[in-house]
């Protein structure tokens, strides 16, 4: 459609006391004006957005055009771990290793807490905050720790900013992380699939699928989903090098993460981070399918209860408290 | 049937230069942004306010959501709060459609339109809203059928994606046919309109409730976890949606001084009259059911209504909606609404507000808090926030001008087909 | 301290052990019985790797509250005195005593001193039942009386351990109950909270309800 074409069309002119002078023109010119107005327009926007400018540095295109998890052949996954671990070594300048081992056959995990020998000191938060590279600033990890006290489980008498000398008298400790449940709501409600549940009952998150609407954040009763706000600052010295693809890894900004059980260690055997760290020896993890195993023994033995048992998500994470 | 003028060769006609439906946007689209001082004044100001929401936006994303008040706590605000309710708004329309179409309302289905077009510009809010909210942008991709991961049917996500999109489309066919179909004057086939506004019709109710089953099936969020939900979404948008449109009347009539029939107005009224207290009612039923059983899943409505622990950021909010919303109803009951149309904005401006905090900061702030865990983490929108919120606010304005200039372009070309009405005067 | 591999007896199994510990007799080779010490996990024997319990090296040492010449505090073993005084069966507290241990905090239920250890050996423990036991098993002695504690313990729901909870992959390191609990007063000490996460708008701590 050319200008000419809109002259032709162009009806009787509006009374010229009501128009901008500049306007009250032939269409033709009006029609120039228009696009003045229009580049004008285009060239502020333009400017407006320059920020986004900044992404193509932190966003490569093979990143942009990565698929998901299940999607990469070996081949792939080999590639984007390469990429991912050069990447560190560009941005932070260390040395790490990706590695990715599958669930083991015929495994799943339970994690189990005693309540009674909790104290609530939070070293198990750290030690989440030092093993899977979190956010520095802001004293990231996937654990929560509640002081309750004693003679309720009503979380809303409950606070986690306590400051003192632990633990007090009247006050028992709940540490809250993901539960990895069998009906889980953060999955269902993925709307990408970028989070989802493997053999072995761990819940995990493609970080480079995510798109970040923190839907499972909304949907997760356990207040265990973390976004990332921002770009996690860890200082060189203190990157874990050790990292999984679907758990430790840095996470990239504006994605979801969450507890995955360590599955970098607890798939090679080992126990996760925040057992190690315990003082307390208050956490037992193990295989649910092996029946001599520590948390069968707990769950034989103990008194057991999940979190919130009402919602059916069907936690593999129990508490217990020694009679 | 034609009542082609004389400087309007038909279609049949060679000379003709609009032949085309792409041509005849092209041209209409042209019509619509030439207009007076009042209309470059007011786009240029929604233009330099959508910059602004632009550049917030992109230092959002380059920056991170840090840049929000959001928390772990509070994953969600103003954005998502906005969009929900604008869902509300477009679902609103439909309150046009249904007597304009099914009741074969004559006057009403000459405004009908504009309940279409403010559809649309919802709509288009709505996405732009969930764009804004997303941490990674640049991934959406990853939600197209096919080349993505769309996790349909489990996430209401994937629903709502589909509805609102679904709705975008409709609207926009039936909208363009229509307008296309009175620029030529020909009679539209029903064939061609009629199936997709009767889909519409359910498809307005679908928007809405699949919006409302994204909150209310989540177990965890008890606040939001009542079955009331969907109907209670459904009444405050025939609230606000059909309050809306009464204003944009009014600004067409002072703006472009196309005056519209006092018949859609009363229709619409009354519709108000309605579900304003059908909306009522279920506050109510709402509020009683938290109240009289109290307990820990009644936390968030206490923090709402009267603050808790002595947190109480959005007690002023609420009440302001509640008074609002009692004060907006009673004049909508009163007969002075229909004999001063000062009185009847402002009925429909608080009613819009009313709803706008009920369904927005009201509904999606608290069910965050307490958090999962009880922890009260308060939320209050960053700059940023309110800088993109408006940014977005601007550009569904800009949209919906251009709509309703384009109707009033065609419309002032070529008068009404079903009915005499009047030319009106130039379009501002 | 020192780590003393002891590979499981699998045969073993927790059900049928005893868990009266005083049955249990220290073998010539310091090692632990192997009852007390059965995990509850059970693999392919042939694959498994040793779950070891840290062990204390002997005998504790007492300051004199001496330095010597390079300005290293003396240490003494507890024979040095004990072997010329006779004990005193009348104290029950630390600050009863005239040396040494008046600084000690004790706190360890109804118990004293003699309950543990011997009148005249003081480089080894004893049993309930008078039998002498290494300090390096002094897990036998916590175990006559916190039973519980010690099934617990041998079911991984006590205590804590590091490396690997798979004992097909790989070995495992528990703690000794030495290692937490001050034997003199096994009260778990009380901590301070050294981490806590900085979510922004979170209220300031509370310590109070």
């Amino acid at each position: 459609m050319t200008a000419d074409d809109n002259a032709d069309l162009h009806q009787s002119s509006p009374e010229p006391s009501r128009l901008l002078p500049i306007l009250n023109q032939p269409a033709t010119r009006r029609t120039a004006l228009k696009a003045a107005g229009a580049a004008l327009g285009l060239a502020a926007f333009g400017k407006a957005v320059s920020p986004l400018w900044s992404i193509p540095e932190n966003v490569s295109v093979d990143e942009f055009l990565q698929q998901h998890y299940k999607e990469l052949s070996d081949t792939d996954k080999q590639k984007v771990f390469a990429r991912l671990e050069s990447e560190t070594q560009q941005k932070l300048g260390v040395e790490i290793t990706i590695s990715d081992p599958p669930p083991i056959p015929g495994v799943r995990y339970g994690y189990a807490i005693n309540l009674s020998k909790c104290n609530g000191n939070g070293a198990c938060m750290e030690a989440c905050n030092k093993e899977n590279n979190h956010h520095r600033g802001v004293q990231q990890s996937y654990i929560r720790v509640l002081e309750l006290p004693k003679g309720t489980m009503d979380m809303e008498a409950g606070n986690t900013t306590y400051d003192h000398t632990v633990p007090q008298d009247d006050k028992y400790y709940m540490p809250v992380q993901c539960q990895q449940c069998d009906n889980p709501p953060c999955v269902t409600v993925c709307p990408v699939e970028a989070t989802w549940k493997e053999e072995d009952g761990i819940v995990v998150v493609d970080y480079n699928w995510c798109i970040g609407c923190r839907y499972c954040e909304a949907a997760c009763p356990y207040h265990a989903r973390r976004f990332n706000w921002e770009e996690p600052e860890i200082p060189s010295d203190e990157i874990n090098p050790d990292q999984g693809y679907l758990s430790n890894r840095v996470r990239p900004q504006g994605t979801m993460e969450k507890c995955h059980f360590c599955l970098h260690r607890t798939r090679e055997g080992r126990l996760p981070a925040c057992l190690e760290a315990c003082p307390t020896g208050a956490r037992v993890f193990g295989d649910l399918n092996d029946p001599e195993s520590n948390i069968n023994w707990v769950l034989q033995n103990k008194r057991v209860f999940v979190l919130k048992e009402e919602l059916g998500t069907q936690p593999s994470f129990f508490y217990f408290f020694d009679s | 049937m034609s009542t082609a003028s004389d400087h309007y060769p038909t279609l049949d006609d060679a000379a003709h230069p609009i032949r085309s439906y792409p041509k005849f946007l092209w041209w209409c689209l042209g019509q619509a942004t030439n207009g007076g001082l009042l209309f470059y004044l007011w786009m240029f100001v929604l233009t330099a306010i959508a910059l602004v929401g632009a550049n917030a936006w992109s230092v959002q994303v380059a920056e991170g959501m840090i840049v929000t008040n959001m928390t772990d706590h509070v994953s969600w605000g103003l954005y998502i709060a906005n969009f929900t309710f604008m869902v509300g708004v477009a679902a609103g329309g439909v309150m046009m459609v249904i007597p304009a179409y099914l009741y074969h309302d004559k006057k009403m289905h000459d405004v009908v339109v504009i309940g279409e077009m403010l559809a649309i510009a919802a709509i288009l809010m709505c996405l732009l809203f969930v764009l804004v909210d997303l941490g990674r942008p640049e991934r959406f991709w990853h939600l197209i059928p096919g080349i993505g991961r769309f996790n349909w049917p489990m996430s209401m996500l994937t629903w709502d994606v589909i509805v609102l999109n679904g709705y975008l489309l409709l609207n926009l066919h039936i909208c363009g046919y229509l307008l296309y179909m009175q620029f030529l004057g020909r009679r539209p086939n029903q064939a061609w309109y009629l199936p997709f506004v009767w889909v519409s019709i359910f498809w307005a109710i679908s928007i809405h409730t699949v919006t409302a089953f994204l909150y209310c099936g989540l177990g965890g969020r008890p606040f939001w976890n009542t079955a009331l939900l969907a109907p209670r979404f459904l009444a405050s948008a025939f609230v606000a949606g059909p309050a809306f449109i009464l204003i944009l009347f009014s600004c067409i009539h002072r703006a472009a001084g196309v005056k519209i029939d006092d018949g859609p107005k009363r229709l619409l009224i009354n519709i108000i009259r309605v579900t304003a207290l059908v909306n009522l009612l279920m506050v109510i039923s709402e509020v009683f059911t938290e109240f009289y059983t109290g307990g820990g899943h009644t936390a968030s409505a206490r923090y709402l209504f009267l603050g808790l622990h002595g947190h109480n950021a959005l007690v002023p909010w609420i009440w302001t909606a509640v008074a609002f919303d009692v004060l907006s109803t009673g004049l909508f009951l009163s007969p002075l609404v229909f004999r001063y149309s000062k009185v009847l904005i402002a009925a429909c401006a608080m009613a819009f507000v009313g709803a706008w905090i009920e369904k927005g900061m009201g509904l999606i702030v608290p069910g965050f808090i307490p958090s999962t865990l009880h922890e009260i983490v308060e939320y209050t929108p960053s700059l940023t926030e309110w800088k993109v919120s408006a940014g977005i606010w601007a550009v569904g304005l800009m949209t919906l001008t251009i709509l309703l200039k384009m109707w009033i372009t065609v419309f002032s070309t070529r008068p009404s087909l079903s009915h005499e009405s009047p030319a009106s005067d130039q379009p501002a | 301290m020192i780590c003393l591999a002891i590979a499981c007896d699998d045969s073993a199994s927790p059900e049928t052990e005893t868990k009266n510990a005083s049955k249990a007799s220290a073998n010539e080779t310091g090692e632990q019985p192997a009852p007390l010490l059965a995990t509850g996990e059970s693999q392919n024997p042939a694959t498994r790797f040793a779950v070891s319990i840290r062990k204390p090296l002997g005998p504790p040492k007492v300051s004199t509250g001496l330095q010597d010449m390079h300005g290293n505090l003396v240490l003494a073993a507890c024979s040095t005195c004990h072997t010329t005084r006779p004990p005193n069966h009348q104290n029950k507290l630390a600050k009863d005593l005239d040396e040494f241990h008046s600084e000690m905090q004790f706190s360890h239920g109804t118990i004293s001193c003699l309950s543990c250890h011997n009148e005249r050996d003081y480089d080894a423990l004893k049993l309930a039942d008078g039998s002498r036991v290494e300090y390096a098993d002094v897990m036998l002695l916590c175990a006559q009386c916190h039973g519980p504690q010690m099934t617990a313990y041998q079911h991984g729901a006590h205590g804590g351990m590091t490396g690997y909870w798979d004992l097909a992959r790989g070995p495992q390191i528990k703690n000794n109950c030495i290692d937490c609990h001050d034997p003199h007063a096994p009260k778990f000490p009380s901590m301070q909270p050294t981490f806590k996460p900085q979510d922004r708008f979170l209220d300031p701590p509370r310590t109070d309800h």
